[in-house]
């Protein structure tokens, strides 16, 4: 006989488990228990991957959720197994129910558990009556009269016997306390007396003894207070006792080896009950799709696809004459033929009838990922490349070697997501449709922080510490003190800090624990109308439900995720054509715009990229002075280059030298030249992989991508493969070992080409509308903010561009950046949003009363707080009202403003009195002082948080005039290795992962001419670690280093805050007087 | 009940049980079967380390809830915690 743990709550259990499902079912496996429980605090969060590991480790998995029942305490639900999925169906739909009320009360109503149990009589799930059920605690507090009523009330409740038990635990706390042994005793008494069967489990909570301290930290995070303040848990029993020990308990509770035999073979029994068949209970693996009614289509559904891909190609090539078009007809009916054969037809479908939908909602919608390679997807508008014109593999994307659901994934207008899923949920049903839930886990920071909560450190204390976890694994953040220069200082206080020294301990024992759940960014569920028998859902913060499965848990579940991704930069593009729309009346279609334009491209080259999707960061700036692209795909190919895999196999170097003639590109076999040309003979992407293998051995490419696949994991065995059909096929050893050498070395270096062409399509769209569209293409950028860099940056691109900027005008601006025609062209109007403090509906006020006459009468009517119409006067926003600059000063408008907030009780509209106050506009004060240059600029950092009227390190100009600093615009004339000095604010940190796994840090500053880049290696970052990661304005000196024709960076040497150097100057200058 | 924190001397039988222990001069004979039970101890004042596998000892401690009696008196309920083959009595029951 073996025994089996029936309570066991995993890592899944939010602050309360601490050992994820694989590691307790491998420890179980190993105690030689062939059966193992997951059960979960208030879901099935755990479930999907607990079923998946015990099938790799071949015991039965059960499952089940600990709930609490109203009125009735916590308790175990466990569906029993075997049954056609009713157990698994009821468990769904109990934790669903329970979830419905409210996140903070989670609970199932006696009356819902009653129905859901046991329906027609059939035992479909089994309770566990607890130390913590109603029962488990009367047999504490009270006598056995009420103990027994309340075992009574329980079998009242749940009348067939099967459905419940007492689950009898001790975790040998102190005699008489909650999990002790006498409660155990007591609670098997009456158990026996009522005729209740009596189970024995360890409620478990983790996997070792030692893994207590980490459940008194996630104790302390569940109560939000430091550990010393709640009741702790009593001792480190509730771990995953071997059969052994547990056995032991059970003589120990009864006193007694026939009891204790009993009370074990009671447990086995019931666990043997609950055993799941996961294909049969929870269908597993097995794809759903919505059924035929629910997508609207009649007949076989092949057909369906079949028609509506060919009605697709008259759409797709509308000018291809019958001879072009056969290569079209040949390759869909390859991959429909794949597509018939894997069941997956309604999958397309359904994807299809989806795109269908968000299209004629008139959302700006983009394929990612491998989808990208299909024709099938193209024709059915999924997809927006031409995956034969760009050379994209069907067999990247799907194959008959696998049969999981392949992944299509939708980029969508960010600010129109929450419709498209609505519109999902209407279109298809409650009953079909579920969001994908996320599992946050804990990273470095979060670690810190609520590990320093229950030490009780001090919040600001914890601030530094965590500023100071920069990429890194907390896993190992003690072996990183030695080795990052930022947590010097840190590593000198751990000497003599014992505290610190706990810290850093239970930060690495709370790494990577799930931490919470919340809606994935962008997954949707859609399944058939047994969806909801399937996962248990949730409420998400969108009132939408959610499942508690996550992206992981789909395939085993043969759940069909879509991802629906909201991206910022389809917003702003979508803004940017409605903008130019709405001034000038001109319509474009974005779609559908040639892909060759010459100063689209001209304008890339400049590498003035900023706001360009993809191509905008530091380093992709800097790749793209280097590359020079002149067509769509070399945007693929850049792309895809600016991975950390080719970084680290140093694969750009060789490609640009071969594109820019230094040298002639290798490569290697004639047979090879069609597949290796266009990318210089490096092979960049996973198609030509498959191209090599497909060539090379003569394998189908479904085959070749199934090699691919297993590259990774069994080396061996796709090298002895790929050896022995090359050289049958004739090549020589030579060319062998070479291609050889490069597919080893391929590994995770590769990049998936349909994915890069999807991506380059935005990233060519966006350079097409900065181009020939700046002013409502920044428009867009400011209104839904997509890029890396912050919006104050966006200015000074608008600066450079030339694009005008109109200040904020109470008048005029709105909550989105409107383009709005001036006397010599157009500018783009700032938003109200921008305002520090200003409330939705102030802003929905001002704009629904606007237009205002005067001061007073808009203190009147837009109703604002006094701090915010003293915010606008001091950001200009009222000084139109006073008649614009030529009639009173910005002093003038403030004292209006502090007259008219100065009264006691704010004037009311609708008064009937004259209010003399209010009355013109000669009560405007005069002779007030102008606001300073300087002033204004600190007004608008302070309040906007940007620099509208002049950069703000205009200020600090003549210091660093004399310093000799010289300006990003200028970086480019000097020639490389020149010593310079450069200055800005903070744009951007990066810490890419580099070939050489040392940590560089590219650090990017604005200076108002433009951006410029400097790189930190080890004894840059040890010289100005103090600055390195969090002062906003600095000097850097360095030495240019040329990254290309139109590239230059900076080798960093050292850094220093800036206004500490301001500081010095100007006491030096003695001008500390002058300056207020 | 006496709050006490003193050594004692404990003679164990073969499972590790009390069987007798001295203390003050007095020699106290177990005359029940004791009970072991597990409480806790507050790490993050005391320990210097909490990494992991550094075990579940900074955190638990051992007790023992017997039954004794001195010489012919009448028996008492006593609470020893046992550590590191060290024994105090913390607390006497009425």
């Amino acid at each position: 006989m073996s025994f089996t743990h029936l309570n066991v709550s995993s890592a899944y259990s939010f602050h309360f488990g601490t050992a994820k499902p694989e590691k307790l079912t491998q420890a179980a496996a190993s105690f030689g228990q062939d059966a193992l429980a997951i059960t979960d605090m208030n879901g099935l969060y755990g479930a999907v991957k607990h079923i998946g590991s015990c099938l790799d480790k071949n015991i039965s998995p059960i499952v089940g959720v600990r709930l609490e029942v109203q009125n009735r305490g916590i308790v175990t639900i466990l569906a029993k197994g075997h049954n056609k999925g009713t157990g698994w169906a009821a468990l769904c739909k109990i934790v669903s129910k329970a979830q419905s009320k409210s996140k903070k009360e989670i609970a199932i109503t006696e009356k819902d558990l009653s129905e859901l149990i046991a329906t027609d009589g059939k035992p479909n799930c089994t309770i566990l009556l607890g130390p913590d059920s109603d029962f488990g605690r009367a047999v504490i507090d009270s006598n056995a009269t009420v103990s027994a009523k309340k075992l009574l009330a329980w079998q009242e409740l749940i009348p067939v016997s099967e459905c419940l038990s007492v689950e009898i635990v001790s975790h040998l706390t102190e005699p008489g306390t909650n999990y002790s042994t006498l409660q155990a005793k007591r609670m098997l008494q009456l158990a026996i007396t009522l005729g209740v069967r009596a189970v024995i489990t360890n409620a478990v909570r983790y996997l070792e003894p030692d893994d207590a301290l980490t459940g008194d930290v996630l104790d302390a995070a569940r109560h939000l207070e430091p550990l010393g303040i709640f009741t702790p848990q009593p001792n480190a029993q509730a771990w995953l006792k071997p059969e052994s020990l547990m056995n032991k308990l059970a003589v120990e509770i009864t006193q007694s080896q026939e009891l204790a035999a009993t009370l074990m073979k009671n447990t086995e029994e019931l666990a043997n009950s609950l055993r799941l068949d996961p294909v049969s209970d929870c269908d597993w693996s097995r794809p759903k799709t919505p059924e035929k009614s629910a997508l609207g289509i009649e007949g076989n559904p092949f057909e369906v696809l079949w028609q509506k891909a060919h009605a697709g190609i008259s759409w797709r090539y509308p000018n291809l004459s019958d001879n072009k078009l056969l290569p079209v007809r040949h390759r869909l009916h390859q991959e429909l033929i794949t597509i018939n054969k894997l069941g997956f037809a309604t999958y397309f479908l359904t994807v299809a009838d989806v795109a269908q939908m968000i299209r004629d909602m008139r959302i700006r919608t983009a394929a990612r990922g491998s989808g990208a390679g299909s024709l099938t997807n193209y024709l059915l508008g999924i997809s927006g490349v031409d995956p034969i014109e760009h050379d994209l593999l069907f067999e990247r994307f799907l194959s008959t070697e696998r049969s999981s659901l392949p992944d299509i994934d939708i980029d969508v207008e960010s600010a129109r997501r929450h419709d498209i899923y609505r519109a999902i949920f209407k279109r298809y049903g409650g009953n079909r449709v579920t969001l994908l839930s996320m599992q946050s886990t804990y990273r470095g920071r979060g670690a810190v922080r609520d590990g320093g909560l229950a030490l009780g450190f001090e919040e600001d204390q914890i601030d530094e510490i965590a500023k100071s976890i920069w990429r890194f694994s907390a896993r190992n953040f003690r072996g990183m003190l030695g080795q990052k220069p930022e947590l010097q200082k840190l590593a000198q206080q751990l000497e003599h800090d014992r505290r610190l020294n706990l810290l850093v301990d239970v930060t690495e024992r709370l790494d990577r624990l799930p931490r919470h759940i919340s809606m994935h960014p962008c997954g949707v569920i859609l399944g058939n109308e047994n969806l909801l028998s399937l996962t248990p859902v949730e409420p998400s913060g969108l009132g939408l439900p959610m499942s508690q499965f996550d992206k992981d848990d789909m395939d085993p579940m043969g759940m069909l995720k879509l991802d629906i991704l909201g991206v910022r930069m389809q917003s702003s593009m979508a803004y940017a054509i409605r903008e130019i729309e709405r001034v000038s009346g001109e319509v474009i279609d974005l779609d559908s715009i040639a892909r060759d334009d010459k100063e689209t491209f001209r304008q890339i080259r400049t590498t003035n990229t900023l706001g360009v999707f993809q191509i905008e960061s530091p380093g992709q700036r800097e790749l793209t002075g280097k590359h020079q692209p002149t067509e769509f795909n070399d945007l693929t190919i850049q792309i895809s280059l600016f991975r950390p895999g080719p970084m680290k196999g140093n694969m750009i170097a060789p490609y640009l030298d071969g594109r820019h003639g230094f040298v002639k590109p290798d490569l290697i076999h004639p047979d090879l030249a069609p597949i290796l040309t266009s990318t210089q003979g490096v092979v960049i992407f996973h198609e030509q992989v498959l191209k090599i293998l497909n060539v090379m051995t003569g394998c189908s490419l479904a085959k070749a991508d199934e090699l691919r696949r297993t590259l990774e994991k069994d080396r061996g065995f796709v090298e002895k493969f790929f050896r022995q059909n090359a050289t049958k096929r004739g090549y020589s050893k030579a060319v062998v070992d070479r291609i050889w050498s490069v597919l080893e070395g391929f590994g995770s270096f590769g990049f998936c080409k349909a994915h890069g062409a999807a991506f380059a399509l935005p990233t060519y769209q966006s350079a097409w509308l900065k181009t020939h569209y700046p002013t409502e293409f920044l428009a867009g950028l400011f209104t839904h903010d997509p890029g890396m860099y912050p919006k104050r940056l966006l200015l000074s691109e608008a600066r450079r561009l030339g694009v005008k900027i109109l200040p904020l005008d109470v008048n005029k601006s709105k909550d989105e950046y409107l383009v709005e025609k001036t006397i010599d062209g157009t500018g783009i109007r700032m938003a109200l949003t921008d305002l520090h403090g200003i409330s939705n509906s102030e802003i929905t006020r001002i704009i629904k009363q606007a237009p205002f006459i005067d001061l007073a009468d808009f203190y009147l009517r837009a109703t604002p707080s006094r701090v915010t119409v003293k915010r606008l006067a001091l950001v200009g926003a009222l000084d139109e009202l006073a008649g614009g600059s030529n009639d009173h000063t910005r002093g003038d408008v403030l004292e209006r403003v502090r007259q008219l907030t100065a009264l006691k009780t704010k004037p009311k509209l609708d008064q009937n009195q004259p209010m003399l106050d209010f009355e013109a506009k000669e009560q405007m004060p005069s002779g007030f002082a102008p606001i300073s240059a300087t002033g204004q600029i600190q007004a608008e950092l302070d309040l906007l948080g940007m620099d509208i009227t002049d950069h703000q390190l205009a200020k600090y100009q003549p210091m660093l005039d004399q310093m000799g600093v010289v300006r990003s615009n200028e970086l480019v004339g000097l020639r490389s290795k020149t010593d310079v000095l450069i200055a800005g604010v903070r744009v951007a940190t990066q810490s890419p992962p580099m070939r050489s796994g040392k940590r560089v840090v590219f650090i990017t500053l604005d200076d108002g001419t433009g951006c410029s880049d400097a790189t930190f290696f080890d004894e840059a970052q040890a010289r100005s670690s103090a600055v390195l990661f969090n002062t906003k304005l600095i000097l850097i000196s360095g030495k240019t280093r040329r990254t290309g024709v139109k590239g230059v960076s900076i080798m960093a040497e050292n850094a220093w805050d800036l206004n500490q150097l301001w500081q010095e100057y100007r006491q030096k200058n003695q001008l500390v007087a002058v300056e207020n | 009940m006496i709050a006490v924190d003193e050594n004692v001397k404990v003679l164990t039988n073969q499972q590790g049980e009390p069987v007798r222990f001295s203390w003050r001069n007095g020699s106290y004979q177990v005359t029940s079967r004791p009970e072991r039970w597990f409480s806790r101890k507050p790490w993050w004042l005391e320990a210097s380390r909490a990494q992991r596998g550094i075990g579940s000892e900074v955190l638990e401690v051992e007790m023992w809830r017997i039954t004794a009696a001195k010489g012919v008196n009448s028996p008492s309920e006593f609470e020893l915690l046992h550590s590191n083959d060290r024994w105090q009595l913390v607390r006497i029951f009425g």
